[in-house]
């Protein structure tokens, strides 16, 4: 965890709160390829605000869940550099991912209890705050299922219930939702929303889909396609809390509509479209090399 | 195994008429058909065996064949008596069993600590890989005089053998498993700040265990191969030994004493770490829970 632990010696909590959360400046990471050095991510500029939920949308491929891993210590960035202003001493980061990830050998319990174990080792009432997001999530009765015994959306708030039982500064969702299908996936958001504005703390959440971000977040950032860099910021004037009949009112619609004008002319080129480019020749190189 | 459509397919109907979808058999012809299915399948299983060994039997008493060289199922179980009668047999089998365990559990052992440092440490894997396919390649039996230079008459050489012929198919396979494990695991460990050794037992292990163990069943029959080899040319005592001499001596009917116990024999230690796996691997039963502890 050399990436987290240079993060943290940044600045030992001495700054005020209003100080954003997380800075992002000039962020760039590079990738090895076959063809050479490929840019997935950035320049990327960006404040987060403490305790705001911040949401993150994106063509596939714009570098969103490379910007994520950065921030959870998985990667290192290959240029420019992110801060983040430690207040506590617990966790600075946990992550939810996209495909669940939870272990398939592990129970649901012994799952949410992981992050617990490793690490710094078990805090004094792991027992109850295992115990706690359990019941809070609803997965109380299943303790000792393994995960094979459980439905998408219940392996998915196993893996929320694993993050937030360490409590950390900042939580990382990497399209938690985008494996479940469209009833499930509203029910999680509204679960979601609940839960945040119960547990307030910083947020940054990757999606696809428009409609979730607009309603969980508090700021919604529009990324280019590779490399992916911001091109378009939207605040989401809604007032907390906030519940899933919001999905239903004009303002909502009006500006998921606005975020999507915007990600369609700066993220996907719309342009673009009316004048198809030629068509590439894939230059193969090897048997099984993909042609890009 | 059932299919979609248990029939072939109608020839397709005149345009204009009206093409019917309905049940073909009532619900509880359908349960009916599927036990009676089930008991045949149980019928077969256990059926073809003693099928055979009733032909066997009749055609041996019916002298179809030679039975100097083929006695009846009859003739062995005599022979059997007789093998356990003067305790020549119990006498082979305790010492290929011992030869086999310690040569089997030290081979695994080795095999596993070093698959799992080689999967981990990937330099360290480019660095002896090379060595290991070659050596693994060696067939074992081939090195036994060496080692008999070595050791002497013992009973080390033999297991030795059987130690390294289980070393490399454990530690190869292992290897395999360790690095295969996902990233979608490893990240999550590497995320909430796992240490190397508790991203070692909390991810790594319990995710190669299931390959693990079919290798360890692999070599398990391997190291039967090997150990009734080595007792054929060396060792003296034995089921190895117990069938060459038999061989030697025209004892036909405790040769094929000989050969059916050694593939007992190999079953059941296949079938011993079969259910071992199958313990240390609750999650891979179908529809297991966790028992409550």
């Amino acid at each position: 965890m050399a990436a987290l632990d240079e993060l943290d010696e940044i600045d030992p909590g001495t700054t005020a709160r209003t100080d954003p959360k997380i800075t992002v400046k000039g962020l760039e990471r590079h990738f090895e390829t076959p063809d050479g050095l490929l840019q997935a991510l950035g320049p990327m500029d960006l404040e987060v605000r403490d305790g705001e939920f911040l949401c993150i949308v994106g063509p596939s491929g714009c570098g969103k869940s490379t910007f994520l891993r950065i921030a959870a210590g998985l990667l290192d960035p290959t240029g420019g550099e992110m801060a983040v202003n430690r207040q506590g001493t617990g966790p600075l980061s946990a992550m939810v991912f996209q495909d669940y990830s939870i272990f398939p050998w592990k129970t649901v319990e012994q799952n949410v209890r992981f992050g617990l174990e490793v690490g710094a080792g078990a805090p004094a009432d792991a027992e109850e705050r295992v115990g706690y997001w359990l019941d809070r999530l609803g997965l109380a009765a299943f303790r000792r299922s393994y995960p094979s015994e459980l439905s998408g959306g219940m392996r998915q708030r196993v893996s929320i219930a694993r993050a937030l039982v360490v409590e950390p500064e900042i939580l990382l969702m990497d399209e938690p939702f985008a494996a479940l299908d469209a009833q499930l996936r509203m029910l999680m958001q509204d679960e979601l929303l609940a839960l945040w504005q119960e547990h307030r703390r910083t947020v940054v959440f990757i999606t696809h889909n428009l409609d979730e971000a607009v309603l969980l977040g508090d700021r919604v950032i529009v990324m280019s396609k590779r490399p992916g860099h911001i091109v378009g910021e939207f605040e989401v004037p809604f007032t907390r809390p906030r519940t899933a009949d919001l999905r239903g009112s004009g303002e909502f619609a009006a500006l998921e509509q606005e975020i999507w004008a915007n990600l369609r002319s700066e993220a996907y080129g719309a342009a673009d479209a009316v004048t198809p480019a030629a068509p590439t020749v894939p230059t193969r190189r090897g048997l099984f090399r993909r042609a890009r | 195994m059932t299919t979609t459509n248990d029939r072939p397919l109608a020839p397709p109907a005149p345009a204009g008429s009206r093409i019917v979808f309905a049940p073909k058999v009532s619900l509880a012809d359908r349960y009916r058909r599927n036990a009676r299915g089930r008991r045949i399948d149980n019928a077969l299983r256990f059926g073809v065996p003693i099928g055979l060994l009733v032909i066997w039997q009749l055609a041996a008493m019916l002298d179809l064949f030679d039975r100097r060289f083929f006695p009846s199922p009859g003739d062995v179980v005599e022979s059997l008596g007789t093998a356990i009668g003067t305790g020549v047999l119990q006498e082979a089998a305790l010492v290929s069993t011992y030869r086999l365990v310690v040569g089997f559990v030290v081979g695994a052992l080795v095999g596993l600590l070093m698959g799992f440092v080689l999967g981990r440490v990937r330099r360290l894997n480019v660095a002896l890989d090379p060595i290991i396919s070659a050596l693994y390649t060696v067939p074992k039996l081939a090195m036994l005089p060496i080692l008999l230079l070595i050791f002497g008459l013992s009973d080390l050489p033999i297991l030795i053998l059987i130690a390294a012929s289980v070393f490399f198919i454990v530690v190869i396979s292992t290897t395999a498993a360790v690095t295969a494990v996902q990233k979608n695991y490893l990240e999550p460990a590497q995320c909430f700040g796992a240490t190397g050794l508790q991203t070692l037992r909390h991810v790594v292990l319990p995710a190669s265990l299931p390959s693990v163990f079919v290798s360890l069943r692999l070599a398990a029959g391997n190291a039967v191969l090997v150990l009734i080899g080595i007792e054929f040319v060396q060792g003296g005592a034995g089921m190895g030994y117990l069938i060459w001499n038999s061989w030697q001596l025209f004892d036909v009917g405790r040769m094929y004493v000989g050969v059916v116990l050694v593939a007992v024999f190999g079953v059941l230690f296949q079938t011993l770490i079969t259910g071992l796996g199958r313990l240390a691997t609750p999650w891979t039963r179908r529809g297991g829970s966790a028992s409550s502890h």
